[in-house]
């Protein structure tokens, strides 16, 4: 089990660093995108057409590439009295339910996800973002909405990956409570504030 | 079939299942035993659509700005200027604990990030002066669901985004509703100094503290605008009532305000003489944080920006402060303040979308036509009907998280009071303040969680102790409900609500 | 029911859209004798805008849907043809054009870009005509417009209108107009006379309003393709005919529903201006410029365009005859 996990979570760590260094990125950048805005209307009296839709497909990428982090470090809301007041052996049990079916919901979600980016909805053209080919003398393209989609569809691969290796810790918990298990790159002040 | 949604979902959610998978689960589940797999893929498509939205994007921006805000070491300024105003009453500390939070909520719009700032130093505060712990924990927890209520506000975006409300007449509608119940905290902490004998404080923590040229500055100046910024307002306010009765008052607002400068100003130096330097200074320290809410909320109602681009310009301050005039931040702690924001933002993102498609498969069933028909068969009386609706809501919040319960019911209940003719405003203010003050009830009390996570108190003993505080944010909810001015009363002043 | 059909619209139920469905519902279910159920989910409650609800058309979770020219443009968008100003003059000529071939043209064209999975039911209207309003002057010409800051969707098409009439195109979100025409973040709009009043617009200081009647407010009723197919020829016929009698409700409804409009906004102070037929042909040169940028611009464009032009002269001549005849 162990030579399995050890890998995973090895992937999991970089993968996810990198992902949440494009998430932060993007979240700065969708400020600077609605200051820029706001700059336009109010200051240069020219409202521009592409902040609203850009700022959004920031947004929906970095909650797809940062909610995978907040799920291995167990960020998501659960009320989780019940495992707890279980006893130990019982409460990893239901815990482990718990992850398999919520793998469940993400493998029905994945295959959805291809169908929703790669299907007929993610051919709509964007209706203000362009990538700008014009500068290399080329004609500007309107960019497709399935890059926006993919931001979910992607989300739903990297949590499954985080599921699978939340599942084998909890395999291994169950049957040694003791095991040493690889670390999970959760910073320190993360796992003291929430 | 398909009506067993809601209790499917209330045993995923019992058992321990994150709120994100098991909002998608339940009805994923029915759908496909129901044989309607097509609709899964409704399901997914609104799982996106729910987070596609320009006005949810308030809700990243306000994390971030108070990320930023509490980085700069602001939640001590705060807390020390509650003190110096409150911490002389008996309960002192108790008093500061719920007038922080009501400062501290003009800075950010969650509980939790409330809770986790002020508990951490508040508690061991309160512990040192005598205090048990799991009164301190209570106290916090209680007043944290102030931070909401008083704008900026999470759950008011949320409300406004799947209601189609304006966010800035929600924002205006929460100002008194938060107040009153910092207020109603305060009157229970007076009676139980009484009772038992609570300790009073020091109004200065630490005196001698000293304040950077440039800060002086920046408080001196804003102080000045702020206040010759209010008079104005309550000049503008008088001639306009003096207009609808038929005396015409034209006045040029620049003018006015350039006239009130000097005013603020002598005023101001007035109050100087009558303080200690200790006290001026701590003052001085509070206010560059406290021009954030100002910020925010001037701003949306010259009308200059929308509440969106308010949280960023939010934002935008917040650095600005903490870089140059606070200096208490540096580029390198940039990434992880921004990766914080982002991640607790990401899951309440998610967690909204999955609201939104459970909300989706609840229309299919038709189950909000059910259920509107049966509340509307109780009572003909919106007066009983708000009755029943808060005790209604309140269960709710014991059980689910403000956001979801939103999005779920909001749209359900929403359309029957406004037939009725409670105002779509005050109903969503109602809705709002209720389910915040289930954040801190068992068993899915967030703060409570928090609390007993900062202080290290058990959660069932902070539940306890929390009771007196909870029976007086139940009276404030009645009182919000039936006394329709408390929450009108600002917007439409302001224009805001017709 | 041997079939239930799904159908949607993102606007209320004081909507001409609604009275449109309802007439559809009525018909299907009373003249299929049972066979058709209409289930009608009105509001945002399965999808929320055109992309989103035309995918769901597409993968079958949604069976009907009617969607603006807007709505549809990001996936069509040659249907923004509809947008193009003073093409057509009147309901007459655009009621007579949209029963036309010109609407199975459009419909042929969709099925091919969308792999025979969205059909185009028909067109019908959705507010009557789009004509520019104002915070601050009487506009008779394309002059008057200069300088003037109009909020516009965020689309190319109005965007080039806007600025091909001298004005500037300033993209606002619909929830947001009344507050930016208040605080004069935009200095106009372009819409309905039944959107500007229930939005209250005037109240906000909109009591400028010229008739030039510039764009058709097209209401494109879209239907899976696959559910239409699998129908037997006489339910087929049953849902035709439905269609048929939800156009024609939609036709009159906003006609109705705007007389009232019209004088709330006369009764509030508004200024409502009907310009001269030379004013007219003023406003139809100053735009000329889109026309072209819409054939070379749209995928689609030059075949779409060159359909309306000559269904509408087609239209104009026949309706020009039974004029001459009438008045004999
Ligand atoms: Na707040
Ligand atoms: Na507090």
């Amino acid at each position: 089990m162990l030579a399995i996990l050890g890998p995973l979570s090895w992937v999991n760590t970089h993968v996810l660093r990198l992902g949440r260094s494009l998430g932060w990125v993007a979240l700065a950048i969708m400020v600077v995108v609605i200051l820029l805005q706001v700059f336009f209307r109010y200051v240069l009296n020219n409202a521009l057409a592409w902040p609203d839709e850009a700022a959004r497909f920031l947004m929906l990428w970095m909650t797809g590439l940062m909610a995978p982090s907040a799920y291995r470090w167990g960020g998501f809301v659960a009320i989780d009295m019940l495992p707890l007041a279980l006893p130990r052996a019982a409460g990893q049990m239901l815990m482990l339910v718990i992850l398999v079916l919520s793998l469940l919901v993400l493998l029905v979600g994945v295959k959805h996800g291809y169908q929703h980016t790669f299907g007929f909805g993610g051919r709509f053209d964007s209706s203000s973002l362009r990538i700008p080919l014009d500068w290399v003398g080329l004609e500007t393209v309107k960019l497709k909405l399935k890059y926006m989609y993919a931001s979910l569809f992607v989300c739903m691969i990297l949590l499954i990956s985080v599921n699978i290796e939340l599942i084998l810790r909890s395999v291994v918990l169950l049957f040694d409570p003791d095991a040493e298990l690889p670390h999970d790159d959760a910073p320190a002040i993360l796992q003291a504030a929430d | 079939m398909l009506a067993w949604f809601l209790p499917v979902f209330l045993v995923f959610l019992m058992i321990g299942m994150p709120v994100f998978f098991a909002l998608l689960l339940a009805p994923g589940l029915l759908l496909q035993i129901n044989g309607q797999e097509r609709d899964i893929a409704l399901l997914y498509r609104n799982l996106y659509n729910g987070m596609d939205s320009f006005p949810l994007m308030a809700l990243p921006f306000f994390v971030l700005a108070g990320e930023l805000m509490n980085k700069g070491g602001i939640t001590t300024r705060l807390v020390e200027f509650s003190q110096a105003l409150m911490g002389h009453l008996r309960g002192g500390l108790a008093h500061v604990n719920i007038l922080s939070s009501i400062l501290f909520a003009g800075l950010s719009g969650s509980a939790v990030a409330d809770t986790s700032a002020l508990g951490s130093t508040l508690i061991p505060a309160m512990e040192r002066n005598g205090y048990s712990r799991r009164f301190a924990a209570a106290v916090t927890a209680a007043s944290s669901v102030i931070g909401p209520i008083i704008p900026p506000s999470g759950i008011m975006i949320i409300y406004a985004y799947v209601m189609g409300e304006s966010v800035a007449a929600l924002f205006l509608a929460g100002i008194v509703p938060g107040v009153l119940v910092g207020i109603g905290l305060m009157l229970v902490v007076r009676l139980m100094a009484d009772k038992y004998d609570l300790p009073k404080a020091e109004r200065i923590v630490t005196p001698g503290q000293e304040i950077s040229r440039l800060e002086s500055g920046v408080a001196f100046v804003l102080l000045r605008l702020n206040l010759a910024g209010l008079l104005a307002g309550i000049f503008a306010l008088i001639a306009t009532s003096l207009a609808t009765v038929g005396i015409p008052v034209s006045v040029n607002g620049w003018l006015v305000f350039l006239v009130f400068l000097p005013i603020a100003h002598l005023l101001l130096m007035r109050l100087r003489r009558t303080v200690s330097q200790d006290f001026r200074i701590i003052c001085k320290k509070a206010v560059a944080p406290l021009q954030t809410p100002i910020i925010i909320l001037g701003g949306i109602l010259i009308g200059i920006f929308t509440p969106t681009e308010a949280s960023a310009i939010a934002v935008a301050y917040a650095l600005i402060i903490a870089f140059f005039v606070l200096r208490s931040m540096t580029l390198r702690d940039l990434p992880a303040t921004i990766t914080k924001a982002a991640l607790s933002s990401a899951t309440v993102l998610l967690i909204v979308g999955a609201a939104v498609s459970f909300k989706t498969v609840v229309s299919l069933s038709h189950a909000p036509e059910h259920m509107a028909s049966f509340i509307l068969g109780l009572s003909e009386n919106p007066l009983i009907l708000l009755f029943l609706i808060n005790i209604l809501l309140f269960i709710v919040g014991m059980f689910l998280d403000a956001g979801p319960a939103i999005i779920i019911l909001g749209p359900i209940l929403g359309p029957i009071f406004t037939e009725l003719g409670v105002h779509p405003v005050h109903f969503a203010i109602i809705m709002s303040v209720n389910l915040t003050v289930g954040l801190a009830t068992p068993p899915m009390g967030l703060v409570l969680f928090v609390a007993s996570a900062v202080s290290g108190e058990k959660v069932e003993s902070i539940a306890r102790a929390i009771l007196p505080f909870l029976a007086v944010e139940v009276v404030v909810i009645f009182l919000i409900t039936y006394f329709p001015a408390i929450s009108m009363t600002i917007p439409r002043l302001t224009g805001f609500v017709q | 029911a041997d079939y239930t059909l799904r159908a949607t619209a993102n606007s209320n139920e004081n909507d001409e859209d609604y009275d449109g469905l309802v007439v559809f519902k009525n018909y299907v279910e009373s003249a299929s004798n049972g066979a058709i159920e209409v289930e009608l989910f009105i509001g945002t409650q399965l999808c929320a805008n055109g992309a989103e609800c035309l995918q769901g058309v597409a993968d079958g979770s949604i069976d009907i849907y009617i969607s603006t020219s807007g709505g549809a443009a990001g996936i069509f968008p040659y249907v923004q043809v509809l947008d193009l100003p003073y093409l057509m003059t009147s309901d007459r000529i655009a009621e007579a054009v949209l029963q036309g071939d010109f609407t199975r043209t459009m419909r042929d064209m969709a099925l091919a870009d969308s792999d025979n999975m969205i059909r185009l039911m028909t067109i019908g209207n959705t507010g009557g005509w789009r004509n520019f309003a104002n915070t601050q002057r009487r506009v008779q010409g394309p002059d008057d417009l200069a300088g003037l800051k109009i909020r516009t969707v965020v689309a190319d098409l109005p965007q080039e209108l806007v600025r091909a009439l001298g004005a500037s195109p300033t993209p606002i979100p619909w929830p947001e107009l009344f507050t930016s025409l208040q605080t004069g973040v935009v200095e106009g709009s372009k819409n309905g006379i039944t959107d500007i009043m229930g939005m209250k617009f005037p109240d906000a200081g909109l009591q400028y309003m010229t008739l030039d009647g510039h764009a058709y407010m097209g209401a494109l009723w879209w239907m899976n393709n696959a559910k239409f197919m699998e129908m037997p020829d006489e339910l087929k016929m049953v849902v035709n005919d439905g269609f048929y009698a939800l156009q024609q409700a939609t036709f009159a409804s906003p006609k109705r529903k705007s007389i009232q409009a019209y004088e709330d906004f006369v009764a509030g102070g508004g200024d409502l201006y009907v310009p001269t037929p030379e004013e007219k042909a003023a406003f139809k040169e100053a735009a000329a410029p889109v026309y072209d940028w819409f054939k070379a611009n749209v995928d689609g464009g030059e075949e779409i365009f060159t359909a309306l032009t000559e269904a509408v002269a087609e239209v104009e001549a026949k309706i020009a005859e039974a004029n001459a005849m009438d008045l004999k």
